[in-house]
């Protein structure tokens, strides 16, 4: 059986969590390393109106990088359909019910280190899979949701990605990424993410970071970027702020 | 340099506001036909106004209407669009004042309808002014909406300017921040010029909703824009989707207009009064267009304008509910020249393609 190489806070990495140690922050899914093979993930407080999980399983080492899979399992339904509705937080409208949807992604993560910098390659594809009539003019035309519910209505999609993190301190480091999803035939075909964040780690329980977002990407009204988080009523950016901890079960 | 240049347009451009605020006059958005058609000056100039309710026909629309509805289907947006073209190319409108154009909402498929009416009619020239741009209305899943007012022309339009108009003033800051910003759209047309003096065609659409005294300040606000003009020695021909009725007329729609399970007029009400179907809610608002009428002249004189071959609007389900195609005038045309009398006329047929009728008339050039 493949074991993988191990580590803390490495959530878009190949690297899996060492065994019996959770992590889970603000933004982030609560994750839990099973053993040295088996990762397991999810978003605990989106779980309950939005199931969903991951897997990260190593796969054979590909030269000098680390390689895993991710396997996704989601299912946006539930909570979809209770944002179609009349009045405030109507996010999609009411004259549509969302049909049962089933997203699956798998992701090839591989990741080695050239003089000092942790750099990550991903590659995947996304799959989903619609129960019924999915109208398609009940999407949700905003940066960063978009494209990530675009597979529904698109059937597939792919995206692709990397991210480089560095040490500059013994707690402070820095992780940039850049992904870019595909999906082609629907309307508005791709968006491009990229963050930059800088992280303090307090103690190997707990870490904070702070940076942002940008998006860009086409969308059926057109071409649109966006720094993120935005305040609407402020007209104004704001650093992201996470917060993340883990503990060790014994 | 060029890099940071660059990043620096990325940024601006990532820092878009999400809801748009305008100046108190900022410049209108300018369109022109993708192929024009040739038009000589004519010794009459017609103008139409007319709100085509963002091309959704009689759709029950949640927002004003008995509807819960929201977003209709494009190939039906595409067929009422298609007809108000049609009815507009069989007008002949020189001038056209349009409200309620989307130019890039969810609701109405991101279609542009100020560019597609432009391309299917002899009209060339365009101007535009938001009167609602947000990336995003969580609200009844309406999600992305730029829609306002238009001038379109089948001459060029030059000096456009979008002047604002007071926010309501009986909202709260949030519900305030995501709503309309009602506004006028002036243009200049220097080949209509008459003389020394310009002509200038203006477009207001005045608040539906509120239940003080903003259309107040609107009316007056238009006044003004008209006055300015006037004074200047300039012409104007105006007109929109003023949402007053004429001095005289019935004041109080609440109980034609009431949905299944609403309550007005009564002690248990939790408001006396429908919004928008209640026309008397400050001092004076029944008498509101009456400085519109002394001072210029009325496409529909304010004599005929109670008369029912006169009414231009209805709520969209008020045909379904009640039978009733249009009960009430809602919609204007003004000018400091003088109307054809013969040539004023309020166009019913159409009442099928939104919940207003259009409204034209025409001047004479040539006389000073």
């Amino acid at each position: 059986m493949l074991s993988s190489e191990t580590r803390f806070w490495d959530s878009h990495s190949a690297y899996l969590l060492p065994e019996k140690r959770i992590e889970v922050g603000v933004f982030q899914p609560l994750r839990y390393g099973h053993s040295d093979n088996l990762e397991y993930s999810v978003y605990p407080l989106w779980f309950f109106v939005m199931p969903n999980i991951s897997i990260k399983k190593p796969t054979a080492a590909l030269g000098n990088f680390n390689s895993a899979m991710r396997y996704s399992f989601m299912y946006p339904t539930p909570f979809l359909n209770m944002i179609a509705k009349s009045g405030l937080g109507g996010v999609i409208s009411p004259d549509f019910q969302m049909p049962t949807m089933i997203g699956i992604s798998g992701t090839w993560l591989l990741s080695s280190s050239f003089r000092g910098v942790d750099v990550t390659l991903s590659t995947g594809m996304d799959i989903g899979i619609v129960l019924g009539d999915l109208d398609s003019r009940s999407s949700i035309d905003l940066p960063l949701v978009y494209h990530r519910l675009g597979a529904y209505y698109n059937n597939w999609g792919m995206h692709t990605g990397i991210d480089l993190q560095k040490n500059i301190g013994s707690n402070i480091s820095v992780l940039g990424d850049c992904d870019l999803r595909w999906l082609p035939g629907l309307d508005g075909d791709f968006s491009l993410e990229h963050k930059l964040l800088i992280s303090w780690k307090k103690s190997d329980n707990f870490r904070v970071m702070t940076g942002y977002k940008f998006v860009m990407g086409e969308y059926p009204y057109g071409s649109d970027m966006r720094l993120l988080p935005y305040l609407p009523m402020a007209e104004m950016w704001v650093p992201m702020i996470e917060l993340q901890w883990a503990r060790n079960r014994k | 340099m060029k890099n940071i240049s660059l990043l620096t347009i990325i940024v601006l451009m990532s820092c878009e506001p999400f809801v748009s605020e305008f100046d108190d006059v900022s410049d209108a958005i300018m369109y022109e036909a993708s192929s024009k058609t040739t038009a000589d000056v004519p010794d009459k100039v017609k103008v139409v106004t007319w709100n085509i309710r963002f091309g959704i026909g009689r759709f029950p629309f949640f927002g004003d209407s008995c509807g819960d509805s929201v977003i209709l289907d494009n190939q039906s947006i595409g067929r009422i669009m298609s007809a108000i073209a049609d009815t507009l190319t069989a007008m002949d409108p020189d001038i056209v004042l349009l409200q309620e154009a989307d130019v890039n909402s969810k609701r109405t498929g991101y279609m542009d309808q100020v560019q597609y009416l432009l391309d299917n009619t002899n009209l060339n020239y365009g101007c535009y002014g938001s009167m609602w741009k947000a990336d995003y209305i969580m609200s009844d899943g309406i999600g992305r909406v730029d829609a306002g007012n238009a001038i379109l022309s089948k001459f060029e339009l030059t000096d456009a300017e979008r002047i604002q108009l007071p926010l309501r003033g009986d909202q709260d800051p949030p519900i305030q921040y995501f709503y309309l910003r009602r506004n006028i759209v002036k243009a200049k047309i220097p080949e209509l010029a008459i003389g020394a003096s310009s002509l200038f065609a203006v477009n207001i659409h005045a608040t539906a909703f509120a239940t003080d005294d903003t259309k107040e300040q609107h009316i007056n606000e238009y006044i003004n824009t008209l006055a300015e003009i006037h004074d200047a020695g300039d012409y104007f021909v105006t007109g929109g989707d003023l949402n007053s009725v004429p001095p005289g007329a019935e004041t109080d729609y609440c109980l034609s207009d009431m949905c299944d399970g609403d309550d007005y007029h009564t002690d248990d009400a939790l408001n006396e009064h429908k919004e928008g179907s209640y026309f008397e809610n400050f001092e004076g608002e029944p008498d509101i267009l009456l400085p519109l009428y002394s001072a210029y002249d009325a496409a529909i004189d304010s004599s005929e304008s109670g008369a029912q071959v006169n009414f231009t609007h209805a709520p969209s389900t008020s045909y379904a509910m009640n039978n009733i195609k249009y009960d009430r005038k809602l919609d204007y045309l003004f000018t400091n020249r003088m109307w054809i009398d013969s040539l004023s006329h309020t166009h019913q047929g159409p009442w099928e393609l939104s919940d207003h009728m259009p409204v034209s008339a025409a001047i004479e050039m040539g006389v000073e």
